[in-house]
């Protein structure tokens, strides 16, 4: 063995853990310096490592997204493609730019003030964009926490009952608002045994039609219920009732168990 | 800082999703649903498993396909396979929106890449079918002592680092470091072992 490799192998049993995002701070810093120094076996052996972490994905258990969210996306993807936006907006603002571009005339002068510089242009990049991404969060949580209250408020909604057919169940509430979609809310839940998870079903009108299933929910802590489906689809023109069932974590393709709770949707 | 070699393959599958995402460059939406609806399921069960929570799920696979699709030319296709790549890009908005969520982003504070590392496709890789794989995953996952088995989930689907694992289990710092490791070269073992 080499002093090389004598270097290397502390590094090399670290790579997996690396991959997994499972280093402490230090350690983590460590193995990014060591990798920066362009070490070809643990380059290597990160590439592997992080296929290897992707593969633990599939201990997920098996779960499909709504076709809302399927419509909600394609309906975004068709309209960018028509208004032919094919140059991706950065998300850093132009004075940004406008900031690294002097940084870096400053900085033409002195090579190694340049390296320095660039980091710390870097770094606040890394800061705003981790702003904007927490901002960007906050206005997407403030504006379902928004639509949520004017669905409960606004007077053109509809109050859908829903009544449980056990004794013991607190009754829960659907309000659905045609424009801005369907909130279901109620308290004091008991929480589904294990794993399980409670998921909405819409009830088509026509008879023999399968159950539309929506979204699944675990009521909190409290027994908090409140379950917001953005934008529903046309289909709850076509919709005679609403029904809530206990399924498995992520949710079922068709009802696998009684209906705990079921409201009438009045006629339309 | 990911240059790494990718061993090229002959698998339909990953041929497929590679012409697919050259085809994202187009702006077609044609080969977008059709990668949507190829890899929607793992990547809304994957981040549903980590956030716990089907709407904010839903709203997270969103950005994950709306990235793809505003910055597929960030993918590249001779630096490894897509579904990979994919799934490492929802576990990271997943992990970031789970830290937004609680508030605590005490870690990984300097990864500021917006694209996932390359991942290299092992030789044996393109032999298994996706289902075949994903059997053999969660196969060798429950052959692991169940200690070991959750130190490895703690930190794939939570994000946690040995030490705040070890806290968690109440177990030696070095035992659960051997634990992670040996558990995923377990993993690498039993994937060649099927292919």
């Amino acid at each position: 063995m080499s002093n090389t490799d004598q270097i290397r192998d502390p590094f090399r049993e670290l790579i997996e853990a690396y991959a997994l995002g499972a280093l402490d701070p230090e350690d983590r810093a460590a193995v990014a310096a060591h990798l920066a120094t362009g070490c070809a076996e643990c380059t290597k052996a990160l590439g592997e490592s992080q296929w290897l972490v992707s593969q633990l994905a599939y201990l997920a258990p098996e779960a499909t997204p709504s076709e809302m969210l399927r419509g909600r996306l394609l309906k975004t993807v068709r309209e960018e493609a028509a208004a032919k936006t094919s140059t991706p907006k950065s998300s850093i603002p132009l004075w940004m730019w406008g900031a690294v571009a002097a940084v870096l005339l400053f900085a033409f002068y002195n090579v190694h003030e340049v390296r320095v510089t660039t980091n710390k242009v870097q770094k606040m990049r890394a800061a705003l964009e981790q702003q904007i991404k927490i901002q960007q969060q906050s206005a997407r949580e403030l504006e379902l926490a928004r639509r949520e209250a004017v669905i409960l408020t606004d007077p053109k909604s509809m109050k859908i009952p829903m009544p449980s057919g056990k004794e013991d169940m607190p009754m829960l509430q659907a309000t659905w608002h045609a424009e801005l979609g369907l909130v279901v809310s109620g308290q004091m839940l008991p929480m589904p045994s294990g794993n399980r998870t409670l998921q909405l079903w819409l009830i088509p009108k026509t008879p023999g039609a399968k159950p539309m299933p929506s979204l699944t929910l675990r009521p909190n802590a409290d027994g908090k219920f409140d379950l917001l489906v953005a934008n529903p689809p046309n289909a709850m023109y076509g919709t005679k009732a609403l029904a809530i069932t206990e399924e498995p974590e992520g949710g079922s393709p068709q009802p696998t168990t009684t209906p705990i709770w079921v409201g009438a949707v009045a006629g339309k | 800082m990911f240059l790494v070699v990718f061993t090229p393959s002959d698998s339909r599958e990953v041929s497929l999703d590679a012409a697919l995402v050259r085809r994202l460059l187009q702006r077609d939406v044609n080969a977008f649903e059709e990668l949507y609806d190829r890899h929607s399921r793992i990547v809304f069960a994957l981040i549903q498993r980590i956030l716990q929570q089907a709407a904010t799920s839903e709203e997270v696979v969103q950005d994950v396909f709306l990235a793809l699709w505003r910055n597929a030319a960030q993918y590249d296709e001779s630096r490894g396979p897509f579904v990979p790549w994919l799934l490492t890009l929802a576990r990271n908005r997943a992990l970031d929106q789970l830290r937004l969520k609680s508030e605590r982003q005490r870690r990984r504070e300097d990864q500021t890449e917006e694209l996932p590392p390359v991942v290299t496709m092992p030789d044996f890789e393109g032999s298994l079918d996706e289902q075949r794989r994903a059997r053999r995953v969660r196969e060798v996952m429950a052959s692991l002592n169940p200690q070991q088995k959750r130190a490895i989930e703690l930190a794939y689907f939570e994000g946690l680092s040995h030490s705040e694992i070890a806290n968690a289990l109440k177990e030696p710092l070095g035992t659960v470091k051997s634990w992670i490791r040996n558990g995923l070269l377990r993993l690498k073992e039993g994937l060649q072992a099927t292919s």
